[in-house]
């Protein structure tokens, strides 16, 4: 017992300061990219950095209309459930943390946290346009979270049919990379689950062209339009972690494949190679499914969001489920 | 905001405006929202008035010139073009030949930077930032053709009344040229990126819908009426300063689908093919241009002097990138000022088709369907009530009743 | 067809230039007095703005000598930015109101207003020495 408890105060403190500081280069990245490619020169890396200090110093406003101990908990609450999942998240080849005490499952569900945190700040604002924010966060979260199942079914199923204990859990997933348990007609069927996870992985961040709910040229970001000082700066941390804990899910589901083993040095070398490997991957997917998608197409109506996550995203997982299953009996 | 309350029932009423960040100007919406349906709208300008008609009662004619050029930071050639033209006809000035032809190619450069403007901020409406930054990118060059011919990048200070102030030389031809056939090529990379582009389009099409009907009975002017499909435009219907000797034909949506929908998507297709006619009148233009003065009245003085003395009152209209703008100009004798300039922007024709755009769309194309009419507010706004602070909704009935005791007053030739 | 023709470019233009010109210099300073400051002291270096064209018209100029006070500048202004001063025999610019017109340096029949290429006239005071041409 007192393990675990040694084990859960080493993790959080680490993974907390992960989260913040993986958060801030991530978004310091993912902004200098997109500037990059809107030919402009952008900010510099440390800019998300600058931001945070620039709000941890504002004023912390709570609205006249607001449920102030809603209100205030929810960032709270977005940042607390972010870093959970980082507890059960394998990095770089390591095993999570938590391991053995939570799947894919439960990390689905702490997934939505952080975005019914904004719903609930946002409901609690009291601001019209925080409302309207709110509901279009709760109508794509009904959107997304179709495919995303899905992908965690086909995962399981596929683990499951391959004979592997604990189907469910990201530890198996990410020792037996999903490409080489299956046939080319698996292969067609995880790659349009891949494309489902890149379109599904904005949506989950609040980002273009799925950022409906953030909306700066029609609602004025939306569900944070109130939100100031501390609060505010709570929500960007939650955020910045939050993208990599979305893209480690990606990466830990498609891409498990570790390097080190094919290098014959020591074992610490060996981790500082296996993190730039990983930190590596992180930054593809992020390039993909986050700056590139956000730079090219305007944004996404609330009702065409709804549509093409049930229609084109239900599609495309549920063919790759069934070529999946094809596969699998062949 | 007290009227805020979520309730299963109430739409709820929602205001945008003055201040919001899909308002390049501002301007109030009031807007009673069924969940992400617009149920209802009502605007309520009048937040920018500045006083400029004002002003010109205060100052001799070519003073009132650089007033007009600052009514609109984009349209500041076509305002200008409109109130020269008002003055030459109230004091019956004579414009030579080149100057017409110079006017006509100023004015369409204008139109070029003015429609690439628009089009930039159209893709911000639409959340789409690289768009943005693409045209505003492709705008610059433009700005510069202006800023070398004209010594400014924006309140170009071309114009006088009775011709121009400054020529086009041979020597600039060079890079005039340059520019142009520089839009040539990128008229086609911007056709692709916004009529190939598949979810501009879905957000676009069928979005804020104008019917032929609606348009005609709200008398909207420019690519308004023009993307629902009536091909009307002052420079092809009633052809001024050198439109009369091109080739000009209102362009509407079925000159590129075949079909009109009236909505945000042909009013894109319309300022698009806009750019390109302009680069071809201005190419026209450069061909046709004869040789020959500037202006009739090269001493400023004279000019003055026989603008004080005349007598009556004009009109100039000008096809300006948004719409019709139409200046009225009275001059009485022996005063510098003019005795009245009224001055109508085409928002102001404009504004009113916004209800109808907006009602029954969703909230995410507000500012999209707002920006599609190119809305130029503050050139719109030409009346503040100042009522010791109260202040009052007027009525049509009130607002003919003081209209008549105006032109009653203009008729006697009093202020 | 699903045509984003966005991507392309935007993959392109990630290896291209990017198109602002970084002045005064390519992140803004945390001061711009400073930043000056060592610009002056040769410790940084300032990125230039673009160049004008010929006729440019800049901040107005004003050479007294020769101004015979006819005041048809004053008559034309737009800004009321001129004053004339008939015992001196000179006009007071005021640069803060200019508009830059250009109209007075037309009229002028001696040629002693003219405008100059400078452009970089923001200031905190509009009255301050610069500003007020005489
Ligand atoms: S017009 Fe020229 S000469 Fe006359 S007052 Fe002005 S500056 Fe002096
Ligand atoms: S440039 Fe124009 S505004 Fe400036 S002083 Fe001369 S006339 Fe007045």
């Amino acid at each position: 017992m007192t393990e675990i408890f040694l084990k859960l105060i080493i993790g959080v403190v680490s993974m907390t300061a992960l989260g913040i500081v993986g958060g801030f280069i991530i978004q310091g990245v993912d902004r200098k990219l997109a500037a990059l490619m809107q030919a402009r020169i952008g900010p510099l890396l440390r800019q998300p950095w600058w931001d945070f200090l620039k709000l941890m110093r504002k004023e912390n406003v709570v609205p006249e209309h607001a449920v102030p101990w809603v209100y205030n908990a929810a960032p709270i609450m977005a940042f607390a459930s972010v870093i959970t999942i980082f507890l059960y998240l394998p990095f770089a080849g390591f095993n999570p943390l938590m391991e053995g005490y939570g799947d894919l499952i439960l990390i689905m569900y702490l997934l939505a946290m952080p975005a019914l945190a904004m719903v609930f700040g946002g409901f609690a604002s009291g601001s019209p346009y925080a409302t309207i924010g709110a509901q279009r966060e709760m109508v794509t979260m009904i959107g997304y979270e179709l495919p995303l199942g899905a992908i965690v079914i086909s995962f399981a199923w596929k683990m499951a049919q391959s004979g592997l204990a604990h189907p469910f859990s990201l530890k198996t997933i990410a020792a037996n990379p999903i490409w080489n348990l299956v046939g080319p007609f698996g292969i067609i069927g995880f790659i349009l689950l891949l494309l489902a996870m890149i379109v599904v992985t904005p949506a989950e961040l609040s980002k273009g062209p799925f950022d409906a709910p953030e909306a700066k040229s029609e609602l004025a970001e939306g569900l944070l339009v109130e939100y100031s000082g501390r609060n505010l700066a709570m929500f960007y941390l939650a955020l910045g972690a939050k993208m990599i804990a979305m893209l480690g899910l990606t990466v830990a589901l498609f891409f498990p494949y570790t390097i080190s083993q094919y290098f014959q040095v020591d074992t610490t070398v060996k981790i500082v190679i296996e993190v730039l490997f990983y930190i590596i991957k992180i930054f593809l997917v992020m390039f993909v499914s986050v700056t590139l998608m956000r730079v090219s197409m305007a944004r996404f109506r609330i009702t065409q969001i709804v549509e093409i996550y049930w229609k084109l995203g239900g599609t495309m997982t549920f063919l790759g489920l069934f070529l999946i299953m094809l596969d699998g009996k062949l | 905001m007290k009227e805020s309350v979520v309730s299963a029932k109430k739409p709820i009423k929602t205001v945008i405006g003055p201040i919001h960040p899909a308002l390049k100007e501002p301007i109030k919406f009031i807007f009673e929202i069924d969940g992400e349906k617009v149920i209802k709208v009502d605007l309520a300008p009048g937040h920018n008035h500045r006083g400029l008609e004002w002003m010109a009662t205060r100052r001799n004619a070519v003073q009132t010139l650089y007033v007009s050029e600052r009514i609109c930071g984009i349209c500041s050639i076509s305002h200008s073009i409109a109130y020269c033209r008002a003055i030459e006809q109230a004091a019956d000035i004579e414009v030579p030949v080149r100057a017409d032809y110079l006017r006509t190619i100023f004015a369409e450069m204008e139109r070029i930077h003015s429609h690439l403007l628009w089009a930039g901020v159209a893709a911000l409406e639409l959340g789409f930032d690289t768009l943005f930054y693409k045209a505003w990118e492709v705008r610059e060059d433009l700005m510069d053709l202006l800023e070398y011919l004209t010594g400014n990048r924006v309140n170009y200070g071309v114009l006088q009344i009775g011709g121009v102030r400054r020529d086009i030389t041979p020597d600039q031809h060079a890079r005039i040229n340059k520019s142009l056939l520089n839009y040539t090529i990128l008229f086609d990379e911007l056709y692709d990126m916004f009529l190939e582009d598949t979810v501009l389009r879905m957000r676009c099409r069928d979005t804020g819908v104008l019917t032929p009907e609606d348009a005609l009975k709200l008398c909207t002017v420019g690519p308004v009426i023009r993307a629902s499909g009536i091909a009307t435009d002052v420079r092809q219907d009633f052809p001024y300063c050198a439109y009369g000797d091109l080739d000009i034909k209102a362009i509407t949506p079925e000159a590129l689908a075949g079909e009109v929908h009236g909505d945000v998507f042909d009013r894109i297709i319309v300022r698009l093919l806009e750019v390109k006619q302009s680069i071809e009148i201005i190419q026209q233009s450069m061909k046709k241009m004869p040789i020959g003065p500037l202006t009739n009245f090269p001493k400023l003085m004279v000019l003055l002097n026989h603008i004080k003395q005349a007598e009556g009152e004009g009109i100039g209209r000008h096809e300006a990138p948004r719409g019709e703008v139409f200046h009225y100009i009275r001059l009485a004798a022996n005063q510098e000022s003019p005795l009245v300039w009224k001055v109508k922007a085409s928002t102001y024709s404009n504004a009113m088709s916004w209800v109808k755009m907006l009602e029954g769309e969703q909230i995410a194309d507000i500012p999209i369907i707002v920006a599609s009419v190119d809305p130029c507010i503050s050139c719109t706004d030409r009346v503040a009530m100042v009522d010791k602070g109260r202040t009052s909704i007027f009525t049509q009935d009130d607002l003919r009743r003081l209209s008549r005791k105006k032109t009653e007053r203009i008729r006697q030739g009093l202020k | 067809m699903f045509r984003l023709p966005m991507v392309p470019r935007v993959l392109k233009q990630l290896f291209n230039k990017p198109a602002t010109n970084p002045f005064p210099a390519r992140h803004l300073p945390k001061s711009i007095t400073r930043f000056l400051e060592k610009v002056a002291a040769g410790k940084a270096e300032l990125v230039l703005p673009l160049e004008v064209p010929e006729g440019f018209r800049g901040k107005i100029g004003y050479n007294p000598e020769g101004c015979t006070a006819c005041s048809l500048c004053a008559r034309v202004c737009p800004a009321n930015a001129i004053e004339v001063n008939r015992e001196e025999k000179t006009v007071t610019v005021y640069a803060g109101h200019c508009i830059q017109c250009g109209q007075c340096t037309e009229v002028c029949p001696k040629n002693n207003l003219f405008m100059t290429k400078e452009f970089l006239t923001a200031t905190t005071d509009r009255y301050s020495e610069e500003m007020v041409l005489t």
